[in-house]
């Protein structure tokens, strides 16, 4: 009698530890996204104002305002039909680039786009945004710890930021 | 999730440098907008875009909801030859994934 008690225990025992490692595997497997995002900047790219999203993202430096960046926005240059898609363009003349920002002044959270070249990359990179509203859309890039910026301020026909 | 993949990669070679030019398939949801029936569409966009050549990094774009909608990137990337193999990897917001790769020519 004990025995056959003993044994439907020992079967519960092993079910129930079965079971809670279902479990934890199920948990861990639902947060594999997160870890795998976890680099990606949330608070810089939710920052609601320039600034908060400048200091997030790129910490503070010393601004220089620079020729070194030709950045070009919209086409022809300052203006767009349709914000869904704005053409970008960017080259620069700097070595050492650590990262390029795109911030649009006017979105709902202004940093838009942010690249970490390496040496092997070399400019122009051009892409597409998002652009709610006639805007200021800044450049931003930090080079050997100085951070450079540039703005341009394109009209927009139709906002594109649903 | 993620409509059904069709990224495009080209990569070729000009005066000596490796131009690259890379179209992503992708809604890029934002999270605001609205479909027919006035509800919101949840956010859903490409975060985080890694390249490589051969088999060394040579660039990371991380993007925000403010990226257009079917993502498109063009770079050089410095020297290079035919047959360099340029791979790319994306994963999105809700942890879609997708890989595109090419050979230089």
């Amino acid at each position: 009698m004990t025995e056959k008690f003993d044994e439907n225990r020992r079967k519960l025992i092993k079910q129930s530890i079965s079971a809670s490692t279902l479990v934890l595997v199920a948990a861990s497997g639902l947060t594999i996204p997160r870890v795998l995002l976890a680099h990606w900047p949330q608070d810089a790219f939710n920052a609601e104002t320039l600034e908060d999203a400048i200091l997030t993202f790129l910490g503070e430096a010393e601004e220089v305002n620079d020729e070194a960046i030709q950045f070009t926005i919209g086409s022809p240059p300052t203006y767009a039909v349709n914000g869904a898609t704005v053409p970008v363009e960017i080259s620069s003349s700097l070595q050492n680039i650590q990262r390029v920002a795109f911030l649009v002044e006017k979105n709902p959270f202004p940093l838009a786009m942010a690249l970490e070249p390496t040496s092997a990359m070399s400019f122009p990179f051009k892409t597409m945004l998002k652009v709610a509203e006639d805007s200021e859309v800044i450049a931003m890039v930090k080079a050997d710890d100085k951070l450079y910026r540039t703005s341009r301020y394109v009209e927009i026909d139709i906002g594109g930021c649903a | 999730m993620a409509i059904k993949s069709r990224d495009r990669i080209r990569a070729k070679l000009q005066d000596g440098n490796t131009v690259v030019r890379i179209l992503l398939a992708h809604p890029m949801h934002t999270g605001r907008g609205k479909n027919e029936q006035d509800e919101l569409i949840p956010a859903e966009f490409i975060q985080d875009i890694r390249c490589w050549r051969n088999e060394d990094e040579v660039l990371t774009i991380k993007c925000g909801t403010a990226t257009s909608r079917n993502p498109y990137f063009a770079f050089q990337l410095i020297g290079g030859e035919a047959g360099d193999v340029i791979r790319l990897r994306w994963v999105d917001n809700v942890g879609a994934k997708g890989t595109a790769e090419t050979t230089v020519v």
